[in-house]
């Protein structure tokens, strides 16, 4: 459940989206333009913008929007499609999603930036674990014990769980949580993989929380 | 007049009527300095009847006639003219005394002699004066002789004889002016290879610099044309880039305007397919969302295609590490291809930088993907692989579906292809497609 601020100025998808949001558990302040806006960010979790729109265009709210709620996430829902919007776009914000969208993508998508921010004190079930995302802790559900993780295990497990369902290759998780550039051949990276698997998977052996994606990278399934 | 005066042309036959002048000025000034300033031409001689008739009366006037005599009187003249020669022949025809002659001189003079002597001076150079001494049986002759150049204008003497210093002269003249017109073409030659830098170094937009004019002359007016076509190169390029911005914006508000309506066809359908509805109904519904994503890709390429065909699509190469680039690609279509229940094999060996738009590479890898997804369903296979052979680097993407057909378009894969066509050649790429009923590879190739 998160607070969505939506700005749309097509009646036709405004409805339909706030439908669909609302029918999946979120709360949906639904608006035609930018107008009043700053009233409902405070208490709002997430942002999904339009760009066309009556008055200031969706780049300039964001823009505005990002210079005083720097944790707020913003997804862009454009028809525009250009590759110059684009960039212009994920200048500020966190996503930009292009219609015709699927809801089911949309939804995807909110869940991961959500995640990402930790905008909900959201407890993830995953398999035989339970995650509390925002206190760190990864518990065993059948033996209810805290596993514990190191600093780089819990470092490496959490940047696996803010993409979840998304395939990272090598390069991405190095870079991502040791911050610096990977160089071909280290297998520092594999060392850390194979002990975090030793703590939180069944059976080590044939892995199933942290799968291997042959060619590309790993990723932990939802 | 004040333009003609500014010109080079005024300024070079300045330049040379100053050298004319500066000739004429060294003659006169050799010439003035020989007479003048130096004293390096005797005095004037005289005519020759003057010299004549005193030598004559000198000689004949002589009161004694000895050596000691004569010498002292060749003496007196010696002074008058010191590039006189006088000799002493006596009465028995012996050369007595001999001052600064002009030839060898026979020491003992016959009749025969001294006939051929009178017939070769007469009239000729050097000037030549025959006279007796008193007694001239017994004394003989007395010859006074000076070239005939001592009576030749100063001038003339000086350029005879001073005529190296006249050629020095003439020769630094020349210099100083071959000197000065150097200076003076070197000038320009350099003002020139100024505006031709000027006309090379570009700013930002590719556009030259303006050069700044200091003088009025031809080369200053050649800069200040430059300039003029510099402000129209400039103008001409912010009307295109106006002209550019119009035709993205009209491109992404027709993109728009399209996709909007067609979120509303989706938004229906999704809410129909929420409702109780018969098989024949969601097949209908699926139709539907195929279609909606053929419009979409449809209007994606055909914004693509515009843009690329007007060569406005924007392009940003750099070295990019390729092997990484095609798995974060693969990464991201992975669980499409996963979702299809594809068969899906990567291998990939570190390729190395290849300079490319990663957007543009992305595009291609898309478009690609995307007719597997869309003509490959039957093989269920996707395999994206890498090569390295002698000649070229190699991405590769192998799928078993019935084979693409290039004379048939089917289903808008003709357009997409089209653009992975127009990406990959304006990368410096190359590719291919070799496909069959068994199956398609293509190949993205960099050449080494």
């Amino acid at each position: 459940m998160a607070r969505v601020l939506y700005l749309e100025d097509e009646r036709d998808i405004g409805e339909w989206v706030l439908k669909d949001l609302t029918s999946r558990g979120h709360d949906v302040k639904w608006l035609t333009s930018g107008e009043g806006m700053d009233a409902h960010l405070s208490e709002t979790d997430i942002v999904i913008l339009d760009v066309m729109l009556p008055g200031l265009d969706g780049f300039s709210l964001g823009r505005r929007i990002k210079k005083d709620y720097q944790e707020l996430p913003i997804i862009m829902l454009s028809a525009r499609t250009s590759v110059e919007d684009k960039i212009e776009g994920l200048d500020f914000a966190d996503d930009y999603v292009t219609k015709p969208f699927h809801p089911d993508e949309l939804a995807a998508r909110l869940e991961v930036l959500l995640r990402r921010f930790q905008k909900q004190d959201e407890v993830l079930e995953l398999q035989h674990l339970l995650i509390y995302l925002k206190d760190g802790i990864v518990i065993d559900r059948e033996s209810e014990m805290e596993i514990p993780l190191t600093g780089k295990q819990y470092h490496l497990f959490q940047f696996f769980i803010k993409h979840i369902n998304q395939i990272l290759t090598k390069e991405q998780l190095y870079e991502g949580v040791w911050g610096e550039r990977y160089i071909e051949g280290d297998k520092t990276l594999m060392v850390h993989i194979r002990y975090l698997r030793e703590k939180i998977e069944k059976n080590p052996a044939s892995p199933t929380i942290i799968q291997t994606i042959r060619g590309i990278g790993y990723r932990v399934k939802a | 007049m004040s333009r003609f005066m500014k010109s080079l042309l005024a300024k070079y036959m300045l330049l040379i009527f100053i050298a004319i002048l500066l000739v004429q000025l060294a003659y006169l000034l050799v010439g003035s300095l020989a007479i003048f300033g130096f004293n390096i031409i005797d005095k004037e001689v005289g005519d020759t009847q003057l010299i004549e008739k005193k030598w004559h009366e000198d000689v004949e006037g002589l009161q004694t006639v000895n050596q000691d005599t004569m010498q002292r009187l060749f003496q007196e003249w010696k002074e008058d003219y010191p590039r006189a020669g006088m000799f002493w022949v006596n009465g028995d025809g012996e050369l007595v005394l001999e001052e600064d002659t002009l030839q060898e001189l026979p020491q003992k003079w016959g009749s025969v002699d001294t006939l051929t002597f009178n017939k070769n001076r007469y009239d000729s150079d050097p000037f030549t004066v025959i006279a007796f001494p008193p007694y001239k049986e017994k004394n003989g002759f007395v010859v006074f002789e000076l070239p005939r150049s001592e009576f030749d204008p100063p001038i003339l003497k000086a350029s005879e004889r001073y005529g190296y210093l006249i050629l020095i002269g003439v020769f630094l003249l020349i210099a100083f002016f071959i000197m000065m017109s150097f200076m003076f073409f070197r000038k320009i030659q350099k003002r020139l290879v100024k505006l031709e830098d000027a006309m090379k170094i570009r700013d930002e937009d590719g556009l030259p610099i303006e050069v700044t004019t200091k003088k009025e002359d031809e080369i200053g007016q050649l800069e200040k044309s430059f300039n003029r076509m510099v402000h129209e190169l400039r103008d001409s390029r912010k009307r295109e880039q106006e002209e550019e911005q119009i035709r993205r914006e009209l491109i992404a508000n027709l993109s728009h305007d399209l996709r909007t309506p067609l979120t509303k066809v989706r938004a229906q359908s999704y809410t129909i397919s929420k409702e109780n509805l018969t098989p024949e109904g969601h097949k209908a519904i699926e139709a539907i969302e195929t279609s909606i994503e053929n419009i979409d890709r449809l209007i994606e390429n055909l914004m693509s295609y515009t843009l690329l065909m007007a060569s406005k699509y924007k392009y940003d190469p750099r070295p990019m590490d390729i092997t990484r680039f095609l798995r974060e690609s693969v990464a991201a279509w992975y669980p499409v291809f996963e979702k299809e229940n594809y068969e899906i094999e990567i291998e990939l060996v570190q390729l190395g930088e290849w300079n490319i738009d990663p957007m543009w590479m992305e595009r291609i890898l898309d478009n690609l993907f995307q007719n597997v997804i869309r003509h490959a369903g039957i093989g269920s296979y996707i395999a994206i692989k890498t090569k390295t052979t002698e000649k070229y680097d190699a991405i590769l993407i192998i799928d078993k579906g019935p084979g693409i057909h290039h004379d048939t378009s089917e289903k808008g894969a003709g357009i997409g292809l089209t653009i992975v066509n127009m990406m990959v050649k304006g990368m410096g790429l190359e590719w291919d497609m070799d496909s069959n009923e068994t199956g398609t590879t293509i190949t993205i190739k960099k050449m080494k």
